[in-house]
């Protein structure tokens, strides 16, 4: 009998851990580190929000190319791709960027890399929030 | 480095930010002691400076 009641809570109870997965996944792409918060992972967030961020700015200092979802070829668009894993700090370095990008120096090529580099990074540091959300060892 | 409109960073200077803003990054990811985590991001640190250094030196026949 008691098997028979407590049985169904189970599925429930793995469906809201998925669901709060997700969130705090999500949590963590949007805002860096924040995944991370939302777990007392203090260390790691932090660490996650300082290193996009600081790539962030640096690439756009540095006159990076910011890809837009307007691409003319499939380098572009993966570099969208990239550059929107960085979450909100996309609209950052959007905003520092008001000259425009300058690929036409090293510093420029530089900056592109370490913008894609921001987002790659933080799109692996939102997977582990969602992982260890999930209880996965992490 | 020259901080104004635009970062100026030479390439030593950019590999070294960039490899040591990875290495914290997965330092922190993947252990969880801080003694633990002091390890990896040296060790990665340096292999990421050892492997760009590396990979410089060996493209350096065919620069010109």
């Amino acid at each position: 009998m008691t098997g028979e009641t407590s049985a169904p809570a189970v599925p429930q109870q793995n469906s809201r851990r998925e669901r709060i997965a997700f969130a705090i996944g999500v949590a963590g792409w949007l805002v860096p580190g924040l995944g991370h918060a939302l777990m007392k992972m203090w260390g790691r967030a932090v660490a996650c929000f300082l290193t996009v961020g600081v790539l962030v700015i640096l690439g756009a200092g540095m006159r990076g190319n910011v890809f837009n979802s307007s691409g003319n070829d499939a380098f572009d668009s993966l570099g969208y791709l990239a550059d929107l894993g960085t979450g909100t700090f996309y609209m950052l370095a959007r905003a520092l960027e008001r000259d425009g990008s300058d690929v036409s120096r090293a510093e420029g090529d530089y900056g592109t890399r370490f913008l894609a580099t921001a987002g790659v990074l933080n799109l692996l540091a939102a997977l582990h929030a969602y992982e260890a959300a999930r209880g996965r060892k992490a | 480095m020259n901080v104004g409109p635009g970062f100026k960073l030479t390439h030593l200077q950019a590999m070294l930010l960039f490899a040591l803003a990875i290495s914290i990054a997965f330092g922190f990811l993947s252990r969880r002691k801080p003694i633990e985590r002091v390890k990896y991001i040296v060790w990665s640190l340096f292999l990421f400076l050892l492997i760009g250094v590396g990979i410089g030196w060996a493209m350096y026949p065919f620069s010109r």
